[in-house]
Order: structure tokens, then sequence, then C-alpha cells
């Protein structure tokens, strides 16, 4: 078998099926994709009138003007992003830490932030929507406070927040269940020692718990942010077909509803370009403390 | 010999008119979609009937059904055209929406298939829209117009007239905010219920000829006049009066007509297939008239035409069966329909029989009996992009994130 699997060749014809598979349904359909983006808008099946446009589409995806939307679509899948990392990630990290130092009633709190996860967006939409155009406004109203103008989901200025509360609210118990897997993974005589150091609470939770999942970490970023960049369903739904908001909507709409398949593509390679050069920034990020790290250890 | 020869031939013979006759009655299974997925929809009922008078007069062609929301169908149908995989028979829009499955070759042209005597019974002109460079892609189940629909019961209790000039309808407006009623209602969050409102005051004040060019597209076309201005103006006025339901600009259609339905709206204007989904009480107080004149002389104009119907794939595997079941389902949705209140005829038919059919649609009847024309709404004859940014831009202006000025500016790029 060691000789078998320390043939070149032997490892290839291993191999050769996934990566088949994988540049099927992966590379190919992106080198269309980036192939359709760069040709004139024709209808998409009549191949034979199309030709090579350049840039032209990517161009005109960042031109400014007051019926482009693209750009504060990349905006807005930005300041989700940003809020992702900034507010549900340290909010799941929080409960994790809570969970994982063992409270009363334990799997009975982590089941419960973990129901969202398992209901579908379709459902998550669904309930918000209730919440948003029902319950909310009922409450700002026997409060007696303004509730803003056209509605929660039909003002321009907060409809795209309101928007990514249901998100965000969804998938902190998908990161905590991440983070609370990683935090109860780490060996208890580390603890142990920290604690008779003096480390407790959030001395514990910074200079001991927190580093120890750094790659846990690493991953709940990645999925927070690719998820992010390609942020539709609940958006999609709970703002029905009034908005091209975020990067996959506009996308979504200018391939759908507009028929305009070499700018939509071009659109869609942004995304995809976007989640890549984001992956890469977070590998480096985290190679850079893992170096440190070694550092650390030699010394 | 001779006689084994003719034996053998006439056996041939025989045997081949055989197998001829078993293909004939071979079954044939057709895959269609339809829009009346929901059970409140009014043509879901008569469609469901012509589904079962069609299984009885055809047993041998199955039929497989798959069930749509509106919106939900036209994402699907057209990103399902672009593998080739329609459905054999299926429901869609007339005007740009069709243009766009026809450009690309998803439509087969039914001429071969229309003989004369199926022409004679369709209505006329309900093919204009779905008629392109003579060819025929689609058969009409029904003619759509827009009116609006007043609840008298309110109307008598505040003491409103039923208003028939833009002056009586701002004067209903305010009187019914005054008495703390919400006067209008509007679906704004799907977009094409707002487009309703703008397209019949925009007729009103541009006529027929001029929308017709601006949405059609003509050489020397412009929304850059006054009249198209006044008509946003007028809208927009609307929206100032508090006619529309604070989160208007958020409501779906459905929640929308909540309110309607329940008797605390007294005006709204929509297509004439709200009038099926009116209860039978509600038949009773509703009352469906043309939208009020502004005095330029375009009165008897109307929004609609046959902007519905059912088409045939390109590419089916069974091209006359799927003609038979399309001219089938066109023909009886139209009768069907009629009868249960979900929407006018397309198709001609004596109807003299029935004596229970809707009210309100009969009221539409009569008074669309002398329409001077019908054009297709804004949304439904531009196609693409062009269909997208009417449907935002009206938007915009409903919720207030757009002016009438910016409304023109935005909507004559589609010249460009």
């Amino acid at each position: 078998m060691k000789r078998v699997l320390s043939n070149k060749w032997s490892i290839a014809v291993f191999v050769l099926p996934t990566v088949l598979f994988f540049t099927y349904i992966v590379i190919v359909p992106i080198v269309k994709t980036l192939l359709y983006s760069l040709l004139n808008e024709i209808p998409a099946k009549v191949g034979d009138q199309s030709h090579f446009v350049g840039l032209e589409n990517y161009i005109k995806m960042f031109t400014v003007g007051r019926r482009n939307t693209f750009p504060g679509a990349v905006v807005n899948s930005l300041l989700y992003a940003a809020l992702s990392v900034f507010v549900q990630l340290p909010f799941s990290m929080f409960i994790a830490l809570l969970l994982a130092g063992g409270v009363k009633g334990e799997s009975m709190y982590r089941n419960t932030f973990f129901v969202p996860v398992v209901i579908s967006s379709v459902v998550v939409s669904l309930l918000w929507q209730r919440i948003y155009k029902g319950m909310l406004p009922q409450t700002f109203e026997a409060l007696n406070w303004a509730i803003p103008k056209n509605g929660f989901l039909g003002n321009k200025d907060t409809k795209i927040w309101f928007s990514f509360l249901p998100s965000l609210w969804q998938y902190v118990g998908y990161h905590m269940l991440l983070m609370y897997g990683a935090l109860k993974s780490i060996p208890q005589d580390v603890l142990e020692a920290a604690k008779v150091d003096g480390a407790a609470g959030a001395k514990l939770a910074f200079r001991i718990q927190i580093p120890m999942i750094k790659p846990m970490l690493k991953v709940c970023l990645s999925f927070s942010l690719i998820g992010s960049f390609k942020l539709f369903d609940t958006p999609w739904i709970l703002l029905e077909r009034s908005n091209m908001d975020l990067p996959a909507l506009s996308m979504y709409v200018e391939m759908f509803s507009n028929h305009k398949y070499s700018y939509a593509s071009a659109q869609a390679m942004f995304i995809v370009v976007e989640c890549l050069v984001f992956t890469v920034i977070l590998n480096w990020l985290f190679r850079e403390q893992r170096e440190g790290g070694k550092e650390l250890k030699r010394r | 010999m001779k006689k084994m020869l003719a034996l053998f031939l006439a056996l041939v013979m025989v045997m081949s008119l055989t197998a001829a006759l078993a293909e004939g009655q071979q079954e044939v299974t057709l895959k269609v979609a339809s829009i009346w997925s929901a059970e409140t929809e009014a043509n879901r009922a008569p469609f469901l009937k012509t589904l079962e008078e069609f299984q009885a007069a055809y047993p041998n062609i199955k039929l497989e059904v798959e069930w749509y929301e509106a919106n939900q169908w036209k994402d699907a149908g057209e990103t399902l055209a672009l593998s080739d995989s329609l459905p054999d028979v299926f429901y869609w829009n007339a005007g740009g929406v069709l243009w766009n499955l026809v450009s690309t070759g998803d439509i087969l042209a039914l001429n071969d298939y229309l003989t004369d005597d199926i022409m004679a019974r369709i209505e006329g002109g309900t093919l204009t829209d779905m008629t392109f460079d003579g060819k025929i892609y689609q058969l009409p189940y029904t003619k759509a117009c827009s009116c609006l629909y007043c609840n008298t019961e309110l109307f008598d209790k505040y003491n409103v007239k039923i208003p028939e000039t833009w002056d009586e309808l701002i004067d209903a407006v305010k009187a019914f905010k005054e008495a703390g009623v919400t006067p209008m209602t509007v679906g704004g969050g799907d977009q094409w219920p707002t487009n309703m409102y703008a397209d019949i005051i925009n007729l009103r004040f541009a006529g027929d000829a001029a929308c017709r060019a601006c949405y059609y597209k003509t050489e020397g076309a412009t929304f850059k006049t006054q009249d198209w201005l006044d008509g946003l103006k007028a809208f927009q006025e609307l929206i100032d009066l508090g006619a529309f339901p604070e989160d208007a600009a958020s409501l779906t259609r459905d929640e929308s007509e909540v309110a309607y339905f329940n008797g605390e709206i007294p005006m709204y204007v929509h297509g004439q297939w709200f009038a099926g989904s009116l209860s039978a009480e509600m038949q009773q107080k509703v009352k469906a008239v043309k939208f009020p004149s502004v005095g330029k002389g375009y009165d008897n104009q109307w929004m609609g035409g046959a902007a519905e119907g059912f088409c045939v794939a390109a590419y089916t595997e069974h091209p006359d069966e799927a003609f038979i079941a399309c001219e089938f389902f066109a023909e009886n949705q139209s009768k069907n329909g009629f009868i249960s209140g979900a929407g006018l005829p397309a198709w001609k038919y004596d109807f003299s029989a029935y004596t229970d059919i809707n009210p309100v649609l009969l009221q539409i009847v009569a008074e669309t009996s002398s329409a001077e024309s019908f054009l297709l709404w804004g949304n439904t004859a531009l196609t693409g992009e062009d269909a997208t940014l009417i449907g935002q831009t009206v938007y915009e202006v409903l919720a207030g994130e757009s002016t009438p000025e910016q409304w023109i500016e935005d909507m004559e790029t589609i010249f460009e």
C-alpha cells in the first residue's frame, strides 16, 4: 500500500475523478462566466452574435450614475460583513464562552440557540416579516414611538439594516456551536493550570481560551465573510422585489429580470473575486499569527 | 404465388394500419405550468375545471401540472428557458415579456395550427400583443383592464360621491381622510400594483397614442412632455394627500388587499381579476367604474388588453398535442373564468344561459363595451431592464425616494 501511495502516478489516478468532477462543476462554470462577462449584451442563446467588449461590463459596473446601484450594493455587503465580524461573531463567542464554562441547563441553551439555524431561511424571513409588519409597529404605536416612513421594510434608509437583522440572528447559533465545540476540546489540564496561575473570567477567555481556538475562529470568519458577500435569500424575501441593494440581488435582477447576461456575469465574477480576495487576506492574517506562535515556543 | 404475395401485402397493410392506430392511441404526457397556486386566486377554480374538462375530452393526453405564484413563475420560466427546458404548455404574459422568450426561440409559432375556424372564435384585437412579425405565439384566455373599485357602503356611510372627475377624486380622498378612513390601498412592495395607479393616471393625462409610443419605444417618442409630468404630479398629489396606507411601500399585494376585503378601504385601482377575488357579500357592495376624467378627452381609454395567455414551448416533443392543450386551455379558461367571475372572455361564447355571473364583472363588461382603446400596462409592454425600470421608478415615487421630474429623467433613459 505504501508503495502504491508513494507512486505519483497512482496518486494521480486516485485524485483524477475528484479533480474532473470539481473542474466540471466549479472551474468550468467560473471560466464560462468570466467569458460571458467579456461579451456584448445579447440574448443568452444567440451565441453567434456575440463579440468581445473587453472590460466594458466591469467599467459600467463601477461607473457612478443615479441608476447604477451596484457600488452601493457592494458597500452594503461590506457593512453586513462588518456587522457579522464585529457584532455577530463576538456575540456568538460570548454565548459559547458562557456555555462552555458550564451553566445549569447547558445543553438546553445550546439547542435553543441552534434552533434558528435548522429553520429554513424562507421561514425565518416570513417570521421576521410578521415582526416588522405586525408586532413591531404595534409595539411602537403603543409606546408612542415614531415608526420609520413607509414602515420598517419600506423606508429607504432603514430597510437594508432591518433586512440584515434576521440573517445575523439566525446564524449566531451556528457560529456559537462551532466555537463551543472548539472550546470544549481545549484540554482540561491547560485550563486547570491557568486557573492555578490565577486566570479566571475575561483573563482566562482572552489569554487562554480564545488563542487556543484560533483555527476555529478562522473558519467562522471565513464562513461569515463569504456568507456576507453572497447574502441573498433573507433580504430577497423580506424586501420583496423592490431592491437591488446587495451584489447577489443586483446580479439576480440583471440576469433574470433585465436579461443582461453579460453584465450579470461580470457582477457574478466580482462576487467570486471578492470572496477569493477576502479568503486570501484571512489566510495571510492567520498565517502571521501562527508564525508568531512558533517564535513564542522557541523562546 | 401471386395469391400468396397479395395475401402477404394485405397482411403487411393491416399490420401497418394497426400499428398506426396503436400509435394514435398512444398515451402522451404533457408538462403544464400555471400561476394559480394560491387558493385565493380567482383563476384557480376555473382552471381546475378546465383541466378536468380537458382530461375528459382527451383521455390519451396526460397532464403534469406545476403550480406557481405569478412572480415566481416569471423567474422560473425565464430560468428554464435558458436551458431549453420550458414545459410543453405554459402560462405567460404578452407584450415585451413574451418577446423576451420569442426572441430567444423558446416559443412555437402557432400559425400553422390556427385554422380559420379557431381564429373566428377568438375576440378581435386580442392577438395584437401576442403577434410578432405576423407570427402568433400565444393564445389569450382573458382580456384585462384596470378599473376603480368603489366600496359603495363606505361611500354611502360617509356621504361621498363616487368620483367621475379628478377634482371629485381629490374631494373623496380628503373626505375619507377626514373621517379617519384610508382612501385607497396599494401593494407597493410588489411594485407592479403601484404601476396600475401611475399607468391609468398617465393615460388620462397623456392619452393612448403618446403612452403607446413611449411604451413601444416608437421613434421620436419622449417622456419629456408636460402631459407626462402632469400625470406623475397628479399621482404625487394622491401620495401627498395620504391616499395610501402609511406602509404602502412595504406591503405586498395580498397584504394590501386584506383591508379592502374587510370593507375598510373605499377605493382601489386594480385589474379586472380582482373582481373574482371578492366574496359574494362584497360583490354586492362594490361598484367597478372607469378611472375619473382629468378633462383631457382620454376618458374612455383603458389600460389593459389581452395580456395573458398560453404558449407552447418550441422544443416540445409533442407539438400537435401541445397545441391541442394550449388551444383548449385558452378557450375553456376564457369561458370558465368569466362564468366564475375571474376575468373577461377573450373567446366568443354565448353566456346567456348563465344567470349567476359576478355582478362586478358584468359592470366591467358594460363599462368597457364602448372602450375607445386598450393599452398594455407599462411594465408588461416594456421589456427587460425597461420593465424593471418603470416598476422601480414608480415605486420610488410612492416611497418618496424620487420626484415626478426625476421619474421623467429616469424613464427617458430607455430611449438611449
